[in-house]
């Protein structure tokens, strides 16, 4: 592959922008087209819901051929996300085809909050727990939705301050 | 190995023919013992080792695909590439696949991921968009399976190279869809020559690793494989680099222990054997007279330079009582009460027993490394003889044939070990009984052949015949097939 960015990832990037999937935001930084920030709402009728999720993803040099590299930045209780944020999906692994997009990964991670698979875990005591006591498991998921969210909202209120008052003293 | 014997071997099946000078290579390497008398003929036929297999090269076993291969493009009429990955799929079961095919040819394919199993939508269009890369390009420049799925050749080929990396050749599915695009158009699309070539030395060894009849010989980059008429627990030659293994396993050949224990066994050696190699020392203290005495022979039966004291190397007690009475020191006596005695005593017993048994393993297993010594001495013994005109070559062959046999002996000894070790109790009494006459006749041996010069042949006729006698029994009784 040669230096500049493949075709494939911009013609990806565009329509990313251009015709977002609802509930999911992907945006390239600035000095790397190949990192996304991205946010994805937790679905309705999920214990997700009300919370917003930032993930990386990372387009390794090998992509399409290889699969794009995931990460959940805000902490989640989910039998298939590690406390690292590392997600167990099939299709980041070896059923990962060059035929799926950033788009189709993303809404894959999507559906998994609406779906979690306590049978193929990664964070073993969140799956446990699930199989055990479904009911005290979506809980504690609603309760760390709960904190992690409101942890935004002061931090984005708080930023938001910051940048006012650095404005002002300019 | 008799020739009488070999004759009666073909007459039983006709297709060995064709490999004859292999077969007396191998069995003449493991067998030879030129000064055998015709009694030893007979007991032959039932060797319970006897095994036949046949050393090929990779272009012999490719043949042995290859028709195969062609047999099923004709029966069923398919292509090479379908008809290959059918046959990996079906572990070279021509007739499975024949049957499967009379029933329900299109489910064959379908359930072979040769053709969808929905029917497809074909573009119709001049120009399309790559699904992968995003570029325009011309039906003439894009490819699919069966499926219809179709990509340019450029992305093809990235994702086979790609492929190949992780060790995929015969398993490389469709991008889309898990069809498998085959060996026709997997060669189609990969252009250099070295990608070619590791496609197809991939799929080689997709071939034999699903033939139940061949294997790879698992010697140091020997490159050759093994082919045999039933696949057996049994040993196997490699006349290419000498490598001696088991054919269903591919670790060191270990009658009569079977494949699953002797795995279950060297596991064990591995965690514990450092405690072990500590514990069994290479030093003992001579029980008369106390000097320290390490072991440079192969023998178990030593004698003390210093008192001429004789003792057993293993049990350490006088060897009067092992010559002509029950030899009894491979035999593990395990303390009958122990079931009555606290968990951490029990935890002791345990490790004694396996100490027990790991000591005896690792001492025939130094023994044999200790004989090629013997055999390197022997052979210039007999230089040294010849020259001072005592006797010829031939005269003295039977020395080399006693280091032999004793190798070939104290082999098996080492792999009843693991065998008695996993053993339950049943049959127990037996096979210590049989193990500890083998052992027995081989010190015998060993010691003789230390000591050649007070011997005579028809000593070690006579002691050969005994040892290999009594491996024969314990194989016989205890060899599980």
């Amino acid at each position: 592959m040669s230096g500049g960015l493949p075709r494939r990832i911009i013609k990806e990037t565009q329509r990313l922008i251009a015709e977002p999937v609802p509930g999911i935001k992907a945006e390239p930084h600035e000095e790397n087209a190949r990192y996304f920030r991205v946010s994805i709402v937790g679905p309705r009728e999920t214990p997700y819901c009300g919370g917003k999720f930032k993930l990386e993803l990372f387009l390794p040099e090998e992509y399409p051929m290889a699969a794009p590299k995931v990460r959940f930045m805000t902490k989640i209780y989910h039998p298939n996300v590690d406390k690292l944020g590392r997600i167990c999906l099939d299709i980041l692994k070896d059923k990962w085809s060059p035929a799926l997009q950033i788009r189709t990964v993303l809404l894959s991670i999507q559906a998994l909050l609406s779906a979690p698979n306590p049978d193929d875990p990664l964070a073993n005591d969140v799956a446990e727990q699930w199989k055990v006591d479904e009911n005290k498991a979506i809980e504690t998921a609603k309760e760390w939705t709960r904190t992690v969210c409101q942890r935004q909202i002061v931090h984005t209120s708080l930023s938001g301050l910051y940048k006012s008052l650095c404005a002002r003293y300019q | 190995m008799s020739t009488a014997d070999l004759e009666s071997q073909d007459s039983v099946d006709p297709e060995s023919s064709e490999y004859d000078d292999d077969d007396d290579d191998n069995i003449d390497d493991y067998y030879y013992n030129g000064d055998e008398d015709e009694g030893m003929a007979s007991d032959k036929e039932e060797d319970p080792e006897l095994f036949e297999f046949v050393i090929i090269d990779s272009n012999e076993a490719q043949e042995i695909f290859d028709l195969l291969v062609v047999k099923i493009c004709q029966e069923i009429k398919v292509s090479e590439s379908v008809a290959r990955i059918l046959l990996i799929q079906h572990d070279w079961n021509t007739e499975k696949i024949l049957e499967r095919h009379r029933v329900d040819p299109v489910g064959l394919l379908i359930e072979g991921r040769i053709i969808p199993d929905k029917p497809v939508a074909q573009t119709t269009s001049r120009s399309l968009y790559c699904p992968v890369c995003f570029q325009r390009c011309t039906k003439s420049n894009t490819t699919s399976a069966s499926c219809g799925h179709a990509f340019c050749d450029d992305c093809w080929m990235l994702y086979c190279v790609t492929q190949l990396k992780i060790g995929l050749s015969s398993g490389i599915e469709c991008m889309n869809c898990n069809l498998l695009i085959g060996e026709e158009m997997a060669l189609k699309i990969l252009k250099s020559g070295a990608a070619r070539e590791k496609y197809r030395q991939f799929l080689f060894n997709d071939e034999v690793k699903c033939h139940p009849l061949i294997r790879w010989c698992p010697g140091n980059d020997c490159g050759f494989l093994v082919k045999v008429v039933i696949p057996k627990a049994k040993r196997i030659l490699c006349s290419n680099c000498n490598s001696i293994f088991c054919f269903m396993c591919g670790e060191k050949y270990h009658t009569p222990t079977d494949c699953y224990t002797i795995k279950k066994w060297l596991t064990k050696c591995e965690d514990d054997s450092e405690t072990a190699n500590y514990i069994t020392a290479n030093t003992k203290d001579c029980p008369n007279c106390g000097s320290c005495i390490e072991k440079n022979g192969g023998c178990n039966h030593m004698q003390c330079i210093k008192c001429k004291h004789d003792f057993c190397w293993m049990c350490c007690g006088d060897w009067k009582s092992h010559g002509s009475e029950y030899y009894e020191c491979s035999r593990y006596k395990s303390n009958p009460n122990i079931v009555n005695e606290s968990a951490g005593i029990q935890a002791r017993e345990a490790l004694k027993k396996y100490l027990f048994y790991f000591e005896r393993w690792q001492n025939h297993a130094d023994s044999l490394k200790r004989e090629e010594e013997t055999k390197r001495k022997i052979n210039q013994k007999i230089q040294e003889k010849v020259n001072n005109n005592i006797g010829t070559w031939i005269d003295w062959q039977y020395l080399l044939d006693a280091a032999q046999l004793l190798a070939k002996c104290r082999y098996t000894m080492m792999y009843t070990y693991p065998y008695a070790y996993f053993m339950e109790d049943g049959r127990k009494r037996l096979f210590e009984y049989q193990q500890a006459q083998l052992e027995l006749e081989i010190e015998n041996l060993s010691w003789k052949l230390e000591r050649d010069e007070l011997y005579c042949r028809g000593d070690f006729e006579n002691q050969m015949d005994i040892a290999e006698k009594r491996r024969q029994t314990l194989l016989k009784d205890f060899l599980v097939l």
